[in-house]
């Protein structure tokens, strides 16, 4: 049923500064949603994805951040794209439904009829334009973007199980402990503005369950796992799963790469498959050269236009390198970003890492992540991290190791971390 | 008088407890560090302070404000654009130290702590009438720091060793000096480092003092040294004002505990410890040789040692914390959980032991 005006409203959940600390030390300088991949902040990507679907009214970004770390980058996003993005500051922690419903007058202040939410931390190719036509067809209150991944990973994520005819969400659980279906949630999701009524109830249920609880003071007394506070709501534990097989939610499946950019290790590897999709979407962006005039670049490399790299250096794959860089003769960089205004002098190497803002790298200095067995890659894609302003000098060799802001390194160092 | 405060740069030593507040205002014996030092100043008639950062002031103006009310002593920050040394930020401070009064001025180390003898200090510099006048400390080790030998009688500074391979003396720098305005015509305004620039010319001419500070001394920059600091700080306390110390049946050598701090039953406490404002210790806990941040918790039974616990941490009931275990700002450790030495940055939950010393990020 095609109507009048199918005014779509995205949202983007942006998370917060204390909550995660896994991102560090990369955290301690910058929000995580405004950390660079690919040449972008992290969130610039779920925001461009939302612009493709048509009739897009607003996007809204929520978190826990001060209002002034998204201030500057939400005006000149909005510029930039010609799409109202909005930046709202969660007062106290609600659950991931229950922030959705504490801002559900700015969303359904251009009376949508669909609501697109996604998980700022997630890199995907968004198919939104498809899941919406999907959703559509469906007819339920909400589709959820699923991925198939292997068994062994499956319980740090959702695990669900679909119909394979109908696609409906059958049996929904949050990081189970023993295997339900290598079919995981990826944080995409799409609403129809019911999904409001469904969290009110959700609400109404433990507002009563609270004053119970009250009149009841051997529960009173209970504190063996944290009581969360009644106005809770969680999307994934009281709403999708009691919800499964009802016939109100269905699933959606990506093809395309889907992953959780929950450390920094991982954001490196998010920034490499960014990097693979501008080669196939957009391939203008990424950086060439032979070595003749311009450095020689392999696979997938971003360089901001403002930085200078010597021509006899050599490039990629998978670099991304910031405003302001520069990179010195004979300098080799393998999969790493390279922070604003950093200087790599001449022959250095970094491999496998992510040099921080303002951070210098001597002659000769060696930055490098090794690990020994490809097995181990998965479980903690240990890189080499340089927080802001380090200092390597020349010929000093870092290995897996994490230094955090304002440190010079004048000897070699490996496994360490650096305080 | 003036004096100039040498707060220097990002304290990375005694992170993680510099990640939520700059050093100076880092707690030592229940009090911001620096506020040690500018109550030792106030007292001899100190009026103005001048801070010298090279890092964001903004964090600490509005608890320097709080400081000016309360003392009544105007403290302000001279802000290097870029680092200049030990000496380079009297010269960026000039017009602030010199004001025409002829006076002398002081100098300190941040991360000095020590009994302040200033007024002693003043006297020794009138008496000898030279320019410059440095306090020095005796050490065990003299060949890990800068020597100062000296002549004994007057105590004029002949020369500077930097880490002697022989013994030339046994008296460092302690960080802490007396010096007269014209000292500041010799610094240029670069980085400069008084230790080896300027102090070795104005020994040459003979105008070098040194005084041999009286009491204990301890660079704090480190938690190794702030823990060995803050004994010997309590140390000196139970001579000045032992009223100051807290006294019962539960409490065993030097102890500094806050009035608005609770205590529970069965509790033994000490030595050599600060329990900081607002901190509840619950019945059966054992705490020794260890700080304890404003707002902390430790519930029952736990056993601390040898470890700074960071503002509003937790420590869950039967919990053992020990050998340099320091927690950062809002970390909650879970009950019955071992920490041997861990290091843990700001707001994180520990759940399972930590064997060794290792870094929680």
């Amino acid at each position: 049923m095609a109507g009048a005006e199918q005014r779509v409203v995205a949202v983007i959940m942006v998370g917060g500064p204390t909550k995660g600390t896994r991102f560090r030390p990369l955290s301690l300088n910058v929000p995580k949603p405004l950390f660079p991949l690919a040449g972008q902040p992290m969130v610039h990507h779920p925001i461009s994805a939302c612009r493709r679907i048509p009739n897009l009214a607003q996007i809204y970004l929520i978190g826990f951040y001060e209002e002034r770390e998204f201030a500057l980058y939400v005006s000149s996003i909005s510029n930039e794209l010609r799409i109202p993005v909005r930046y709202l500051r969660e007062d106290k922690p609600h659950g991931s439904a229950g922030g959705l419903y504490s801002f559900r007058d700015y969303i359904m202040e251009d009376s949508p009829s669909h609501i697109v939410l996604l998980n700022c931390d997630v890199c995907s190719s968004f198919p939104l334009p498809d899941m919406l036509e999907a959703h559509k067809k469906y007819g339920g209150m909400g589709t959820l973007l699923v991925n198939k991944v292997s068994a062994e990973s499956a319980n740090q994520f959702g695990e669900l199980v679909a119909d394979p005819d109908t696609n409906e969400l059958l049996h929904y659980t949050e990081k189970p402990e023993t295997f339900v279906s290598d079919l995981i949630n990826c944080g995409v999701y799409i609403f129809t503005p019911n999904i409001f009524n469904a969290i009110e109830d959700v609400l109404k249920q433990k507002k009563d369950r609270a004053n119970l609880r009250r009149v009841s003071s051997f529960e009173a007394l209970q504190s063996a796992t944290k009581a969360l506070p009644a106005d809770f709501v969680r999307l994934d534990q009281d709403i999708l799963s009691p919800l499964a097989g009802k016939k109100e939610l269905y699933t959606y499946q990506t093809l395309d790469f889907w992953e959780q950019i929950k450390t920094p290790g991982m954001s490196l590897r998010c920034s490499g498959l960014y990097l693979s999709q501008f080669r196939r979407t957009s391939p203008h962006l990424l950086a060439s050269g032979d070595g003749k005039r311009t450095a020689t670049i392999v696979g997938d490399v971003y360089i901001h236009p403002s930085a200078k790299v010597h021509p006899t250096s050599k490039i990629g794959p998978n670099v991304s390198i910031s405003a302001n860089a520069r990179v010195g003769a004979g300098a080799r960089l393998i999969n790493c970003i390279i922070l604003d205004d950093v200087e790599i002098m001449e022959n250095a190497v970094v491999i496998h890492s992510i040099v921080g803002w303002k951070s210098s790298i001597g002659k000769w200095s060696r930055v490098q992540a090794i690990h020994l067995g490809e097995g181990d890659h998965n479980a903690k894609l240990g890189i080499t991290i340089l927080g802001e302003a380090v200092d390597v000098e020349d010929e000093v060799v870092v290995v897996n190791s994490i230094v955090l802001p304002n440190k010079t390194l004048n000897v070699s160092v490996q496994e360490e971390i650096i305080l | 008088m003036k004096a100039l405060i040498l707060v220097g740069g990002f304290g990375t030593r005694l992170r993680p407890l510099t990640l939520s507040f700059p050093k100076p205002l880092v707690d030592f014996a229940n009090k911001p560090m620096i506020l040690h030092q500018i109550e030792a100043l106030k007292e001899v008639g100190v009026t103005e302070v001048v801070l010298a950062i090279n890092y964001r002031p903004e964090v600490m103006i509005n608890f320097l404000k709080d400081f000016e009310d309360k003392l009544g002593i105007t403290i302000t920050c001279s802000q290097e654009t870029e680092p200049l040394g030990t000496a380079g930020p009297l010269a960026l401070a000039r017009d602030k130290l010199a004001d025409g009064s002829g006076e002398p001025f002081f100098v300190l180390n941040s991360d000095v702590i020590s009994e302040y003898p200033f007024a002693e200090l003043i006297e020794f510099h009138k008496r000898h009438g030279g320019e410059a006048t440095i306090m020095v400390t005796k050490v065990d080790e003299p060949s890990k720091y800068g020597v100062v030998v000296m002549e004994e009688a007057s105590g004029r500074v002949e020369r500077f060793v930097e880490k002697p391979k022989i013994f030339v003396g046994n008296k460092i720098n302690a960080g802490i000096y007396l010096l007269n305005p014209s000292v500041l015509e010799r610094i240029e305004l670069r980085p400069t480092s008084i230790e080896k620039e300027v102090f070795p010319k104005i020994a040459a001419d003979q105008q070098l003092y040194a005084m041999v500070l009286p009491g204990f001394w301890m660079d704090v920059g480190q938690p190794r040294d702030y823990i060995t600091g803050l004994r010997l700080y309590l140390d000196s306390l139970k001579k000045k004002s032992a009223a100051r110390l807290a006294t019962g049946a539960h409490v065993v050598g030097n102890v500094l505990v806050h009035e608005s701090a609770k205590i529970g039953e069965g509790c033994l406490i000490g030595p050599d410890v600060a329990i900081g404002p607002g901190c509840a210790v619950d019945d059966g806990v054992r705490l020794s040789r260890c700080t304890v941040m404003r707002g902390v918790r430790i519930k029952k039974h736990a056993c601390i040692s040898n470890s700074i616990i960071g503002w509003h941490s937790t420590v869950g009931q039967w919990a053992r914390i020990e050998n340099m275990t320091i927690l950062g700002e809002d970390v909650h450790v879970c009950d019955e959980v071992y920490s041997n030495g861990g290091v843990v940055l700001p707001h994180k939950e520990i759940k399972s032991s930590i064997l060794k010393p290792e870094i929680v990020m």
